[in-house]
């Protein structure tokens, strides 16, 4: 007890309690956090609370939820193999999609901070995709992408591939189809624009000093910007792979999680015993179990940014 | 969108560099690249442009027309007249017409706690505030869900705007702090000094200077409502109060009258629900870029 008395007024939070001025603090502080306060607890903590409740319940919505101990999770670990398979296509989706845009989106944004003529325009048209609705961009691509009609299996038959591939009717290639969908609409959009903003913030004098040294291109782009970059690429990745994990509207939309269960990915496998089986004590196991996994590997990714993350100046 | 990022003090020295001949061929390359780049870009956005013009037996041959022999503007109005797409449209624009003023209201006020007020237990909500980001929505789905059926919320826009009027989310919150925090707090003093009072001060002295960041937030919200699938999926089940989301897919599965195929249609649609858009960023790209790069840069 004497510890934590010291220690509040270390911090000052006793004096925070006396003054006038900082019990005016207090009240407008909490008066205007009020709105976020109903929300946070409202539709946050309230929500997430009931749902831990319910992951150990049966749970139909209709009747009242019935407890059974951990018997959603022993079903989950031991008994549904699509558990297994759908966070493994998520995995999979996630792990060379995101990857894969956010070394694209750095390498348009180095493009891109060329000082040439017209470069606004190129920006303009990058960024085009990113705007386009993901159910429009899905109707777009299962047409561009349609087996036997799509542009994209008529130029690949013109160049001599006989047999292209039937992409979103096509267990192998469902989900590249939908990671190519993912680069197109992602790689020159806000990632973009947050690379071309950190670009910016490195100082001109280390590429004058790399140039006094002799250094080429490629030099200065593997010891200057790419290790000055490495907060940006960290950022991005951590937001990326949150997201990722997470896809849902395009696999939902494009495919309804098939052929077969080929884009069965975790957020859809979850909708499916929430939705259409109303098992959802079931499925709040499910989404405990994604924001553990979820909040895991965020704060995994954060230790090994120790390792690999460059901060300039500090 | 070239105005914020433009504006920077290396460029002179940087095209010094790209002046000297031994440089040229970067200087060509980097064009070819940019240029492959655009391509791969613009493409599909042309050929939904080009698809939505054709008619279904030109667009299902087995030879690809870039460009529609005569172009069918009757399947714009074909889409109107086979699904209530412009109820959908409207229902769209409700719904943002709704969260907008939500956001920035209840946001700017988050913010303005956050970024001006000194008191016990701050830093702990702003680190659960943003740990918000951290869970994945499904967490909350099912009791959320659950609470708006008993409540007979369902087939109302009460569960898809009510996190507006509340906050907002974490990002917005974020962005808006963000903002207000290069405000110099002179600016408040002073008005405190003449008497005004907390409530004043924000909508006085800080709303008028935080007219990019509430644009912004504003375009962010659009964007993000306009996209929306899941909540109007599952909270909306009569066809008159589809979004346009919604609304699209449902017009790719419904079985219509004609069995004809529908793919120029679709196209057309998807073009229509991405005109909006397109539309707003024409006007405004350089808040766009500025929310991006104010959220992102300093967290």
């Amino acid at each position: 007890m004497a510890t934590l008395t010291s220690r509040l007024r270390l911090s000052g939070v006793s004096e925070m309690l006396t003054t006038s001025r900082q019990r005016r603090e207090n009240f407008y502080g909490y008066l205007f956090l009020t709105p976020w306060l109903i929300g946070f607890f409202g539709l946050f903590i309230g929500p997430g609370l009931f749902s831990l409740y319910l992951s150990f319940t049966k749970y139909d919505v209709l009747s009242s939820p019935i407890w059974i101990g951990l018997e959603n999770y022993t079903k989950m670990f031991f008994e549904d193999p699509l558990f297994y398979t759908s966070l493994g296509r998520t995995f999979y989706y996630a792990g060379v999609g995101v990857p894969l845009g956010v070394v694209g989106s750095m390498f348009l944004a180095i493009l891109l901070n060329a000082k040439l003529r017209g470069l606004a325009t190129y920006r303009t048209l990058f960024f085009m995709p990113s705007l386009v609705p993901i159910v429009a961009s899905v109707v777009l691509w299962k047409w561009l992408l349609h087996a036997d009609f799509g542009i994209i299996n008529q130029w690949l038959m013109d160049l001599g591939w006989s047999d292209p591939p039937g992409w979103f009717g096509d267990r192998r290639w469902a989900i590249p189809s939908l990671i190519m969908m993912g680069l197109w609409q992602g790689l020159g959009g806000t990632r973009m624009i947050i690379f071309l903003a950190g670009l910016q913030g490195i100082p001109e004098s280390l590429y004058e000093a790399a140039s006094i040294d002799g250094a080429s291109p490629i030099h200065k782009l593997r010891h200057v910007t790419i290790p000055l970059l490495t907060p940006t690429i960290f950022f991005n990745m951590v937001l990326g792979i949150i997201g990722g994990l997470q896809v849902f509207t395009a696999a939902f939309v494009a495919t309804e999680g098939g052929p077969g269960f080929a884009t069965t990915f975790y957020s859809l496998h979850l909708y499916r015993h929430a939705f259409d089986y109303w098992n959802m004590g079931y499925a709040a196991s499910l989404a405990w179990f994604f924001a553990f996994v979820i909040v895991s590997l965020t704060i995994w990714q954060l230790r090994l940014s120790r390792r690999w993350v460059f901060y300039y100046g500090s | 969108m070239a105005a914020t990022i433009e504006r920077l003090p290396s460029t002179e020295l940087r095209s010094d560099v790209y002046r000297r001949g031994r440089n040229r061929i970067q200087r060509a390359v980097t064009y070819i690249l940019l240029t492959a780049a655009a391509l791969m870009f613009a493409f599909p956005l042309f050929w939904t442009v080009s698809s939505s013009l054709q008619t279904w037996k030109e667009l299902r041959s087995f030879e690809p027309h870039l460009f529609p022999a005569i172009p069918q503007w009757g399947n714009y109005a074909m889409v109107f007249s086979s699904v209530p797409f412009a109820r959908w449209m409207g229902n769209s624009f409700l719904i943002t017409a709704i969260t907008i003023p939500g956001v920035i209201i209840t946001g700017s006020l988050t913010a303005y706690s956050f970024a001006r007020f000194n008191y016990i237990g701050k830093e702990i909500w702003f680190v659960l505030m943003l740990g918000t980001m951290m869970i994945p929505s499904q967490v909350t789905l099912i009791p959320q869900y659950v609470l708006f059926f008993n409540l007979k919320l369902i087939n109302t826009y009460v569960p898809l705007t009510i996190g507006s009027w509340l906050g907002g989310g974490a990002f917005m919150i974020f962005l808006l702090r963000q903002f207000i925090m290069s405000i110099p707090r002179d600016l408040d003093e002073a008005a405190l000094m003449d008497g005004a009072s907390p409530i004043r001060i924000l909508w006085g002295v800080l709303l008028p200077l935080m007219k990019p960041a509430l644009t912004t937030v504003a375009i962010l919200q659009f964007l993000g409502d306009w996209n929306e699938f899941f909540g109007p999926f599952i909270y909306l089940n009569k066809v008159d109060l589809f979004t346009a989301a919604v609304g699209l897919r449902f017009f790719q599965n419904i079985p219509l009258e004609s069995r004809d195929p529908r793919d120029h249609l679709l196209m057309a649609a998807a073009a229509i629900m991405t005109i909006p858009v397109i539309t707003l960023f024409a006007a405004a790209q350089r808040y766009f870029i500025q929310g991006v790069v104010l959220s992102g840069l300093k967290i």
